[in-house]
């Protein structure tokens, strides 16, 4: 057994004894030895790992299908579209992602005005507990925090504000009436600064209070407006479209043309394959026919309780059968796992070589 | 006998074909499963930041029999105007996570003009998962679902959207959905999706070729309701109509009639099929 292959061995046997132990072990003897708290942060690593398998399989198919490209062996045209198709698919996907992240950063900024506001309004009611973000553990003065408040948020609506009111040529009623509603809210959000930034912030009194309160109510109306515009300028673009008929337009047709194939296979299998010959494929076909007859609406023209009928053969003897199926499977399943767990399974493919 | 399997084809292609174009539907089989998950989900009790957590777990080929169940589900949600959390497992339904719940809420807006379904009140969309049981293990164990999300598909905290801010522990996800046309992933919710004092109302809505493995979870009580491909969509869609009366769901009809054709069809080519066996059976034994 070379190195590598005893590596694979020990971290298949380690990862299989943890969940083991992990799935039997009782909860306060997880907690107790700390297992517990560290258990997310394993399962994560393990998802992660799961993840790599997405990577495995690109570098897999542009290794496999390049070759046949590059020497231009037999089929290398289809090999050239599938990867022609993974590359347009990816950039596609990566820049329409990027566009929404871009959109939700630009959001973000309006989201923490509010943000700061309510922070503001929750520390002032817990003035006494220690600030685990200041060093000193304490606060800054209050006439510090709400001018720096003011002054952020003046300057994201002097950004955010005049990307966000362009008219970039809409003029349908639609575009018009959210652009509106989007000027409305900033107006009101701008009454709010003026009124902030006027008042005496020596305390938090209930008339302060009032003002951040609103400040916060109308800077998440301004990005909720805004979000709605933005969203919609950016399913616009020749991105978005390209993705729709990318996904839309190709492949949902394709994916749903492949399985509809089925249909057809079945239905020529019906003809030729079919056949009443024992008592067991009788009694299949039955159940078949009153199965199938039981979910059609013309089934009940034959036999007004067939859908009836087709329930208590899909909850009785098909739940018991299904269930020893399912038991049997689950023991098989249980013998792999043990097999693999211990690496007896089969050779792996250095061992192989 | 020999028989070209280009008539099986042309036949097939026009019993489905023609209830579709001249736009003739029947009234729906009953199902009983889907009736029982109707009334699940009508009465799933939902307080102030309580969500429904709907997995989407299938990809374009089986759009035709999950996408309308996907389509139903969330209709009946909707209405509730209980918030949806979208996710999935699969990575081909990435695009579907995207464009099921806007045709959803558009129809609803057409019926009634006065109220609206909006991205981030209605339903969020969480996107694709990896990790399957790990993931949905650490889901649960979470006890800020929110934080533990992240972000939506958009790139935005969920915490943003105030429906779902308050979704705190996984005790906020009353109602868990999930439509799949896979194997292995819907038993996979079932096993690891609960905790200790918790586990939520369970639907599954599965293609036809998997209703006989889900009925055992529906006899179990782990499973509090189904629908069964095309067929238990469409009496779902049945059941919102009685309910809401302006509500529409023709294409589903047209849909789930074509599919009796076919299969009213293929059974004849079943009949057909043993009657040319027992025919040129006795035929060579004549000879």
């Amino acid at each position: 057994m070379d190195s590598r292959t005893a590596l694979i061995r020990i971290f298949t046997f380690l990862g299989g004894i943890y969940f083991f132990f992990h799935f039997i072990v009782p909860e306060s003897a997880l907690e107790a030895i700390g297992i517990k708290d560290a258990h997310p942060g394993i399962s994560n690593g393990f998802i992660v790992i799961g993840a790599m398998a997405i990577g495995l399989g690109i570098i897999n198919l542009v290794a496999g299908h390049g070759s046949h490209v590059l020497f231009k062996r037999r089929g290398w045209v289809f090999s050239a579209v599938l990867l022609f198709s993974l590359i347009t698919t990816l950039g596609v996907t990566t820049a329409q992602w990027l566009r929404n992240r871009a959109v939700s950063n630009e959001l973000q900024r309006i989201y923490v005005i509010g943000e700061f506001a309510n922070r503001i309004l929750s520390d002032a009611s817990d003035a006494k507990s220690p600030k685990s973000f200041s060093p000193t553990g304490e606060l800054p003065k209050l006439e510090f925090r709400v001018q720096a408040l003011a002054k952020y948020a003046r300057a994201v609506l002097e950004e955010v504000g005049r990307v966000s009111l362009e008219s970039r040529g809409d003029t349908d009623q639609q575009s018009v009436a959210l652009r509106e509603d989007l000027h409305n809210h900033q107006n009101l959000l701008v009454t709010d600064l003026d009124t902030v930034e006027t008042a005496s912030w020596e305390s938090l009194s209930g008339s302060n209070k009032r003002f951040l309160e609103r400040l916060s109510k109308h800077s998440s109306g301004y990005a909720t407006a805004f979000s709605v515009i933005r969203r919609r300028d950016a399913e616009r673009g020749f991105i978005p479209k390209l993705y729709t008929v990318l996904y839309t337009g190709i492949f949902e047709n394709l994916g749903a043309a492949m399985f509809a194939l089925l249909g057809v296979y079945i239905a020529a299998a019906a003809f030729r394959a079919f056949r009443v010959r024992s008592m067991e494929s009788t009694l299949m076909m039955v159940a078949a026919l009153v199965v199938m007859l039981g979910q059609i609406s013309f089934g009940k023209w034959i036999y007004n309780d067939m859908p009836a009928l087709r329930q208590w053969l899909l909850e009785i003897p098909n739940s018991a059968v299904f269930r020893a199926i399912r038991f049997g499977a689950a023991v098989a399943g249980l013998m792999l796992a043990i097999r693999m767990w211990f690496s007896i399974e089969s050779k792996t493919s250095s061992e192989e070589r | 006998m020999r028989f070209s399997h280009r008539y099986v084809y042309l036949l097939m292609i026009a019993v489905v074909a023609i209830p579709i174009v001249c736009g003739f539907s029947t009234k729906p089989a009953r199902m009983i499963s889907a009736e029982r998950m109707y009334s699940v989900v009508e009465n799933v009790s939902f307080a102030e930041g309580d969500i429904a957590l709907v997995w989407l777990d299938f990809g374009p080929n089986t759009i035709a029999e999950n996408g309308a169940q996907a389509e139903v589900l969330l209709e009946h949600l909707f209405r509730r105007r209980i918030p949806v959390l979208l996710l999935s497992q699969y990575p081909l339904s990435e695009g579907l996570l995207k464009t099921i719940p806007v045709k959803v809420a558009n129809k609803l807006k057409l019926e009634m003009p006065e109220q609206e379904w909006k991205y981030g009140e209605s339903w969020i969309n969480g996107g694709y998962k990896p990790g399957s049981g790990n993931y949905i293990q650490s889901l649960v164990a979470s006890s800020d679902i929110s934080a533990f999300l992240g972000r939506d598909v958009l790139g935005m905290p969920i915490v943003h959207y105030p429906a779902f801010a308050k979704v705190t522990g996984v005790e906020k996800i009353k109602l868990v959905g999930e439509i799949t046309g896979l194997t292995g992933v819907f038993d996979t919710i079932i096993q690891f999706f609960q905790k200790k004092g918790y586990r939520p109302t369970f639907v599954h809505g599965c293609t036809s070729i998997t209703i006989p493995e889900a009925y055992i979870f529906l006899d179990s009580k782990q499973l509090h309701g189904l629908l069964e491909g095309i067929a238990g969509a469409a009496w779902y869609g049945e059941l919102l109509q009685r309910s809401f009366p302006q509500s529409s769901h023709k294409d589903l009809l047209l849909t789930n009639t074509a599919l009796g054709a076919a299969q009213i069809a293929i059974i004849l080519l079943i009949v057909a099929g043993n009657v040319v066996s027992l025919y040129s059976w006795s035929k060579r034994r004549r000879d």
